[in-house]
C-alpha cells in the first residue's frame, strides 16, 4: 500500500484516532452514492480544525499524495471516489454550527454539519437555509457547496450558491483563505465564491461557510394532480407560471414511480395515471391560500383526472415521504440503475420526456422518469446490470442518445449532481474546448500539483479507475 | 477466499438493497457519535456486500465493523430503500462464527453459562459476593470503582438480587377466577437474577388478569443475546429447548422487551428446516409483550388499571425500548396504560423511541460510545420534568439508571408492571 510511511506524520496533525489504514476502512471509502465506480484510499484522514486541514494539505503537496475531500458520500456522480488513491480527507468530524444570527440573516457551519441538522437548529429559531437537496439527511454542506446542490424548492428559491455570503477554504498548498464575507452585497474583486462553489473538491477545501438564511415560511400547501397524458402535465407547469404563480415546488413522477410508490406505501394513487404532479406552495398564510387555489383551478382547466390537497400536515408530509420512496424505489429495481440528471427547457420537458420513453422502448429497456418539473430537472433512470455487459452497453447507448437529446433540445448535461467520473465522457464530447482550457487553467493556478481530487469533471479519471 | 457465507447469502436481498443513500447516518446512534462510515448502516452492508463478492475476507477488521452495532434497527426504520441491515449483520455475525470463531470471552458465556441456568445462577451469585464490597449507589445500583475498567470506570452497575426469581415466586399462580388463559411466564436473565420483583408483580398483575400463571421451571433463556451475536447453533438449542417448554400455554407473556422480540424471531434465524421454521412461527404467534397483553386483555376496561399509592402525583415519562416499539412495533399500548392510570400524569420526551445504546454485550464491549448514546437519552428525560422514567426492558433500565446517575440521579426508573394493580372484574359489577 502506498504512502503508508505518511501514516505518523499525518497523525501527529489529526491525532492517531483521526487516520486510518486497515483494509476495511479503505473499503468503506472506496464508494459514494453512485453505483459504478469504486477506488480504495490509501489512507483515511479526518480533520478536526481548519488548521488539521491546512496542515494535511501542505504535506500532501510537498509530497504529491492525491487528496479527495468527502462529506456525506452522497453524491451520485463520483466525486468523492478517490480515483487516484491517496488521502480520503473525511470532513464529517468538523460538524459544528458555530452561530446563528436572526438579525443578519447568516449562519456560520463549519463544512461537515449534516444539512438536516442544520435545519433543525434553524427552525427553532424559525429560519431556515433554502436550498434543499433531498439528500439533507446525510450531506454536508461542504459536498452541498462542492456541487452546488438545489432541490424542489430551486423553483421559487434558487440553489446554493444564491446562499453563499462567505467561505473559509484551504488551498491545496495549505494556505488558508477566506472568500467573500458576510453581507448579502459585496463586489470586491472577482467572486470566488462562487468559482469555488460547484467546483466538486478539486479547487479548495471548505471548511466553513456563512449562509444566508430566510425566515421560515408559516404556511405551506401541498397538492396532488393526476393526468392522463404527459403532455398535459408539461402544460400544466407552464400555465401555472405563467398565470404569476410560483409554487415553491413542482415535481413531476411518472407512471412507473406512482405505481411503486403505491407498493411501498400502500397510498392507493390511481395505477392508471400516466403522470403525476406535486405542488408545495409556502408562504403567509393569505397568500398560500391564493396561490393553492389558483395551482388546483389550472389543473382542473388543463384535465387533471384527479385533484388531491394534503388536508394537514401530517398527510402533507406522508405525499413527500411517498416522493423520496419514489426515488429509493427506482434505485432498488435494479442492480445498476443509469440515473441521468439532464435538464431541459422548462417548456419542452414533456416533448423531451416522450423522446426518452421512446428512445428506450426501441432499445428495449426500461426506464423511468422522476423529475424536478419546475425547473426543467429531470432524472431519467435506466435499469440494467453492469455484470451483464449485453445488457448493460445497451443500456449505455440509450443513455448516450437520450443526453444527446437533451443537447438538442437545448439543455444541459447535468443539472445538480455534477460531473464527477460518470459524465466525464459526455463532458468532453459537449462542451466548446475553450470551456476546458480554461478551467484546466484556473486548476493549475489553485493547485499547481494537481493533488486536489485528481481526475474528476474534465480531466479524465476512468484511466485506471475500476468501472464496476 | 474460501468463506461459506452461508447465512450472509441466504439474507443476499437484504443487503443488495441498499442504494447507498447514507440516509441512515441520520438516524444511526453509533454514526452520530462516531462519524465513521464504518460504524455506518451502508457501511457494514457495503463490507457484507463486498465479502459476497469476494473482495473482503471475514478478518478480524469485518467482525469489528459488524460488531459494531446495536441492531435498534433505527436505520430500518427510515430506509427509504427497506434495507433490513439487523438481518445483514446479524446473518455476517454467524458466519464469522462459524468461520473464525467469537472472541473467547462471548464464547465462554454463550456456550456454557446462558444456557444453563444453574450455572447462570452459580456463576452471579459468586459475582453478587464480589459486588458486596463495592460501594452503594441509588437503591440496586452499585458505583464501579475505577480497578473495574473493564465494565466502564465509575459506571453503575446492577446488584445481583439477594434471591432469584425462583426461590420467591411459586412456579404456578391461579386466577381469582376462572381462568380465561394458561400463560407462561417468561422470566428473562434480568428479572430472574436482577429485579426478581418485578417479575413477581408481573405475574400478580397477569393473575389478576383471570389467567393462570405458570413460571414453568424449564425455562431458560431466550437466545437473544446468543444468537443475535452469531452463535446460531447455540441459539438453537435454547430456541427449542423454550418451543418445547410452552407447547402446552395459550400465551407467552414476558416483561422484557429483548425477550419478546428474541422469542419471536426464532423463525427468522435459527430454523434448520421448514418443519422447524413453521413451529417456530406458531411459537412466535404465542408471544405476548406484557403491555401487549394488559391492552388486549382489557381493551375497553381500561378502569380496572389500578395505580399503587405510592405512585400517586408522580409524572412520568415513557422510554420505548428498539425491541419493543421497532422490533415489534409496540408504541401504543404502554402510552394507553399511562394515561388510564388516575393519579399519575405522563409527559413525553422528546425522542421517546432513540435508542438508549445498551445493544445487551455492547454496553460492555463498547462502553464510551454506549455511554455517550445515553447521555443524550438522559438529557432528554430528565429536560421533560419526569420524577421517572418508566419502560419495559430491564436492560434499558439497567443503562438509564447508569445514565441517570450522572445527568439527574434524584430521577426514577421503573418497569411498568411495578405501577399498577387490576381491580377485580366482578367487584365493579357489584
Ligand atoms: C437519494 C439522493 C437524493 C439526492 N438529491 C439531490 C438533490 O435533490 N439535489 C442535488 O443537488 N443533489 C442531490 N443528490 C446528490 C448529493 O446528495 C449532493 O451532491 C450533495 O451535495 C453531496 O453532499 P455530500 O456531503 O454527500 O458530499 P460528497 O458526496 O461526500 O462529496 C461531493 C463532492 O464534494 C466534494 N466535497 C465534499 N466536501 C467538501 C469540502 N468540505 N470541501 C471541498 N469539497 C468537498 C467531494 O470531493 C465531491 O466531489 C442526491 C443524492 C442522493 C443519494
Amino acid at each position: 500500500m502506498a504512502y503508508r510511511q505518511f501514516t505518523s506524520q499525518l497523525a501527529s496533525i489529526v491525532g492517531k484516532a483521526n487516520v486510518l489504514a486497515t483494509e476495511e476502512d479503505r473499503q468503506v471509502y472506496s464508494y459514494d452514492g453512485t453505483s459504478t465506480w469504486t477506488h480504495k484510499p490509501d489512507l483515511v484522514v479526518f480533520p478536526t480544525e481548519t488548521e488539521h486541514v491546512a496542515a494535511v494539505l501542505k504535506l500532501a503537496n510537498e509530497n504529491r499524495i492525491p487528496v479527495t475531500p468527502r462529506g456525506g458520500g452522497t453524491n451520485v456522480s463520483g466525486g468523492s471516489v478517490p480515483i487516484r488513491g491517496g488521502i480520503v480527507l473525511v470532513m464529517t468530524k468538523m460538524n459544528r454550527i458555530l452561530s446563528i444570527d436572526g438579525a443578519n440573516l447568516s449562519a456560520r457551519v463549519q463544512a461537515g454539519v449534516v444539512l438536516m441538522d442544520l435545519q433543525a437548529a434553524l427552525a427553532r429559531q424559525r429560519l431556515f437555509f433554502p436550498p434543499d437537496p433531498q439528500s439533507f439527511l446525510g450531506a454536508t454542506l461542504g459536498g452541498i457547496i462542492a456541487e452546488n446542490a438545489g432541490g424542489p424548492v430551486c423553483l421559487k428559491y434558487g440553489v446554493t450558491k444564491q446562499y453563499l455570503l462567505g467561505l473559509q477554504a484551504v488551498l491545496p498548498t495549505g494556505r488558508i483563505v477566506n472568500f467573500g464575507g458576510s453581507t448579502v452585497k459585496n463586489v470586491v474583486g472577482y467572486d470566488l465564491v462562487s468559482l469555488v462553489t460547484g467546483s466538486e473538491g478539486t479547487l479548495a477545501v471548505v471548511t466553513e461557510a456563512v449562509l444566508r438564511l430566510l425566515p421560515l415560511p408559516p404556511a405551506r400547501k401541498t397538492i396532488i394532480a393526476l393526468f392522463d397524458d404527459l403532455p398535459k402535465s408539461g402544460a400544466t407547469v407552464g400555465r401555472i407560471l405563467d398565470a404569476g404563480t410560483i409554487p415553491a415546488k413542482i415535481e413531476l413522477l411518472d407512471n412507473w414511480v406512482v405505481r411503486s410508490i403505491n407498493r411501498i406505501t400502500g397510498l392507493g394513487l390511481p395505477e392508471d395515471a400516466a403522470a403525476m404532479l406535486m405542488f408545495e406552495c409556502d408562504g403567509k398564510e393569505e397568500v398560500v391560500a391564493h396561490d393553492s387555489q389558483k395551482v388546483i383551478e389550472v389543473c382542473q382547466e388543463v384535465g387533471a383526472t384527479q385533484v388531491l390537497v394534503a388536508q394537514d400536515a401530517v398527510q402533507a408530509q406522508g405525499y413527500w415521504k411517498a416522493r423520496s420512496a419514489g426515488f429509493a424505489a427506482v434505485f432498488g429495481a435494479a442492480p445498476t440503475v443509469l440515473a441521468e440528471d439532464v435538464t431541459v427547457p422548462r417548456s419542452r420537458m414533456p416533448e423531451f420526456i416522450q423522446r426518452v420513453v421512446a428512445i428506450c422502448a426501441k432499445a428495449g429497456l426500461e426506464v423511468t422518469v422522476i423529475g424536478h418539473a419546475g425547473d426543467g430537472n429531470l432524472h431519467p433512470s435506466v435499469l440494467t446490470d453492469a455484470k451483464d455487459p449485453a445488457h448493460f452497453q445497451k443500456a449505455q447507448r440509450a443513455v448516450d442518445e437520450i443526453i444527446e437529446a437533451a443537447l438538442e433540445f437545448g439543455g444541459v448535461l447535468s443539472g445538480e449532481h455534477g460531473i464527477g467520473l460518470e459524465k466525464q465522457k459526455f463532458m468532453r464530447r459537449t462542451q466548446d474546448p475553450i470551456f476546458i482550457e480554461l478551467m484546466r487553467k484556473i486548476k493549475a493556478i489553485f493547485d499547481p500539483n494537481g493533488i486536489l481530487n485528481p481526475g474528476k469533471i474534465w480531466e479524465n479519471g476512468s484511466g485506471d479507475a475500476c468501472e464496476a | 477466499m474460501g468463506e461459506h457465507l452461508e447465512n450472509i447469502r441466504k439474507f443476499q436481498a437484504d443487503v443488495q438493497q441498499c442504494m447507498k443513500c447514507g440516509f441512515c447516518g441520520y438516524f444511526c446512534p453509533i454514526y452520530r457519535e462516531e462519524r465513521e462510515e464504518k460504524g455506518l448502516a451502508r457501511g457494514k452492508g457495503q463490507l457484507i456486500r463486498f465479502a459476497l463478492e469476494g473482495q473482503q475476507e471475514l478478518s478480524k477488521g469485518f467482525y469489528q465493523a459488524i460488531d459494531n452495532c446495536l441492531l435498534c434497527k433505527t436505520c430500518v426504520q427510515y430506509c427509504p430503500a427497506k434495507t433490513r441491515i439487523d438481518h445483514a449483520v446479524t446473518a455476517a455475525r454467524a458466519d464469522y462464527a462459524a468461520e473464525k470463531g467469537l472472541p473467547l470471552s462471548k464464547r465462554l458465556v454463550f456456550r456454557y453459562v446462558l444456557p444453563h441456568r444453574w450455572l447462570f445462577g452459580v456463576a452471579l451469585r459468586l459475582a453478587s459476593w464480589f459486588q458486596g464490597v463495592l460501594p452503594r449507589g441509588q437503591g440496586r445500583f452499585r458505583h464501579l470503582p475505577q480497578f473495574l475498567t473493564a465494565l466502564g470506570a465509575g459506571r453503575a452497575i446492577p446488584e445481583i438480587a439477594p434471591r432469584f426469581l425462583r426461590s420467591i415466586l411459586p412456579e404456578r399462580s391461579t386466577a381469582a377466577s376462572t381462568p380465561k388463559y394458561r400463560v407462561g411466564f417468561f422470566a428473562g436473565c434480568a428479572t430472574e437474577y436482577i429485579f426478581p420483583e418485578i417479575g413477581a408483580m408481573i405475574v400478580e398483575v397477569l393473575r389478576n388478569l383471570d389467567c393462570e400463571v405458570v413460571f414453568d421451571r424449564r425455562q431458560g433463556c431466550c437466545g437473544a443475546p446468543v444468537y443475535l451475536s452469531g452463535d446460531f447453533a447455540t441459539g438453537r438449542q435454547m430456541a427449542r429447548r423454550n418451543v418445547e417448554t410452552f407447547a402446552e400455554y395459550d400465551y407467552v407473556v414476558t416483561g422484557c422487551a429483548t425477550c419478546s422480540s428474541g422469542l419471536s424471531e426464532y423463525s427468522t434465524y435459527l430454523a434448520e428446516n421448514a418443519a422447524e421454521k413453521e413451529r417456530f412461527e406458531r411459537f412466535a404467534a404465542k408471544i405476548k409483550d406484557f403491555n401487549e397483553f394488559v391492552i388486549e386483555l382489557l381493551a375497553a376496561d381500561l378502569g380496572r388499571l389500578t395505580l399503587k399509592p405510592c405512585f400517586r402525583g408522580k409524572t412520568v415519562t415513557w422510554h420505548d425500548p428498539c425491541h419493543l416499539v421497532r422490533h415489534q412495533n409496540i408504541q401504543a399500548q404502554p402510552r394507553q396504560i399511562l394515561q388510564a392510570l388516575e393519579g399519575l400524569r405522563f409527559v413525553e420526551m422528546a425522542d421517546a423511541d432513540r435508542c438508549c445504546g445498551l445493544g445487551g454485550s455492547f454496553s460492555i464491549t463498547h462502553y464510551d460510545v454506549s455511554r455517550k448514546i445515553a447521555d443524550h437519552k438522559a438529557e432528554a428525560i430528565a429536560a421533560c420534568g419526569a420524577d421517572a422514567v418508566v419502560t419495559a426492558c430491564p436492560g434499558c433500565m439497567i443503562q438509564l439508571r447508569d445514565a441517570l446517575s450522572r445527568h439527574k440521579p434524584d430521577v426514577e426508573v421503573l418497569h411498568i408492571g411495578e405501577l399498577f394493580t387490576i381491580r377485580s372484574g366482578l367487584a365493579d359489577k357489584s
